[in-house]
């Protein structure tokens, strides 16, 4: 059983830039289209912004106003599919035979856009980057929740997919829209007697039945239950129920 | 002379652009960069990196052959006034 307090959150998509398009977009959830629109990060000098993909730049729009400069923060980053449009414009390359870009290459890694953020926001804790399947989003909350077990006082938790390239329309079918979503997350027990943080629990249990999948991805309908004050809900995948509930 | 002069000034032209379009200088024209103006470290503030990309879009666009001896690539990449006559002693060799 693990135990999370949502100090604070940030999500971006096309179209929804603020809590209060989320908060309207929780009531009636409808897959909103993607023209390829991106965070323009402007606060980040354009010398440090220009190697920032799409989906590094929409990590940096959610994760900024979650880490104050004066602060280091465990920084846990989750994506299923990663830099799909990076690989894909690289595996172009070897198939025309021709050289491949070094900083193409370099960023193509699954932890390169948690290396960014350390760089560009000068944090220099633990990070961590996970690839898992359609519950990423709870592999990465487990993964924070170590990290608040071990002591960390905070952990900023990032789950950020982008609407791959049209060649993989077959085989990534849960990415309705590119997104990203970041959580602050911090221990229950530290909270304050005035705090009017959501409280989460999260329990893994094993799955036998058929497999039901959710709607959205499993970030966006954590989002989305919050919004609208569901207290409690559960996500399939393959063997593995997960199961949240809102305590607070 | 003057055609000499003019196409330096052409070349000149060209690879900032090509600078610029290569490492994602959106924020940037061909004339914002100076031709002496250092293009690596306090200069421009190009880095490690962008001298591995850029060497890689000269060979490409130029077909000029990067020395492996660092001192000259050094010195090659300086400017980019340094690179445009680089650049035009590998042509005109090549033209030879």
């Amino acid at each position: 059983m693990m135990e999370f307090r949502i100090e604070q959150w940030r999500a971006w998509a096309p179209g929804l830039d603020s809590p209060q398009a989320w908060t309207t977009w929780a009531q009636s959830p409808v897959a909103v289209p993607d023209r390829l629109e991106q965070p323009e990060c402007l606060s980040l000098p354009a010398m440090q912004r220009r190697r920032l993909s799409r989906l590094a730049r929409m990590t940096m729009e959610v994760a900024s106003p979650l880490c104050s400069n004066e602060e280091q923060l465990p920084f846990v980053f989750g994506s299923r599919h990663g830099e799909t449009t990076r690989t894909f414009a690289l595996l172009g390359d070897v198939t025309d035979e021709q050289p491949l870009s070094p900083t193409q290459f370099g960023l193509s890694v699954h932890n390169a856009i948690a290396g960014q953020w350390s760089i560009l926001r000068g944090q220099r804790g633990e990070s961590v980057a996970i690839a898992g399947e359609a519950d990423t989003f709870e592999h990465a909350l487990l993964e924070s929740a170590m990290l608040l077990e071990a002591g960390a006082s905070s952990v900023l938790t990032v789950i950020a997919e982008e609407t791959p390239p049209s060649a993989y329309a077959g085989w990534i079918v849960d990415v309705p829209f590119s997104y990203a979503l970041a959580l602050r997350l911090g221990r229950v027990d530290t909270s304050g007697p005035q705090s009017t943080d959501a409280c989460w629990q999260l329990r893994l249990d094993r799955h036998d039945g058929g497999s039901a999948h959710c709607a959205w991805p499993h970030a966006l309908d954590f989002l989305r239950a919050s919004q609208t004050g569901e207290k409690s809900l559960e996500h399939v995948w393959k063997t593995r129920r997960w199961n949240w509930q809102r305590t607070r | 002379m003057e055609h000499v002069a003019v196409t330096r000034e052409a070349l000149e032209r060209d690879i900032a652009q090509l600078i610029i379009d290569t490492l994602n200088l959106e924020h940037l024209t061909a004339t914002d960069i100076p031709v002496d103006q250092p293009l690596f470290g306090d200069g421009l503030g190009l880095d490690s990196v962008d001298a591995l990309e850029l060497a890689l879009a000269l060979q490409k666009n130029y077909a000029v052959r990067i020395e492996s001896d660092v001192k000259d690539a050094r010195r090659h990449f300086a400017t980019i006034a340094s690179l445009a006559a680089f650049v035009g002693t590998q042509r005109a060799a090549c033209a030879d």
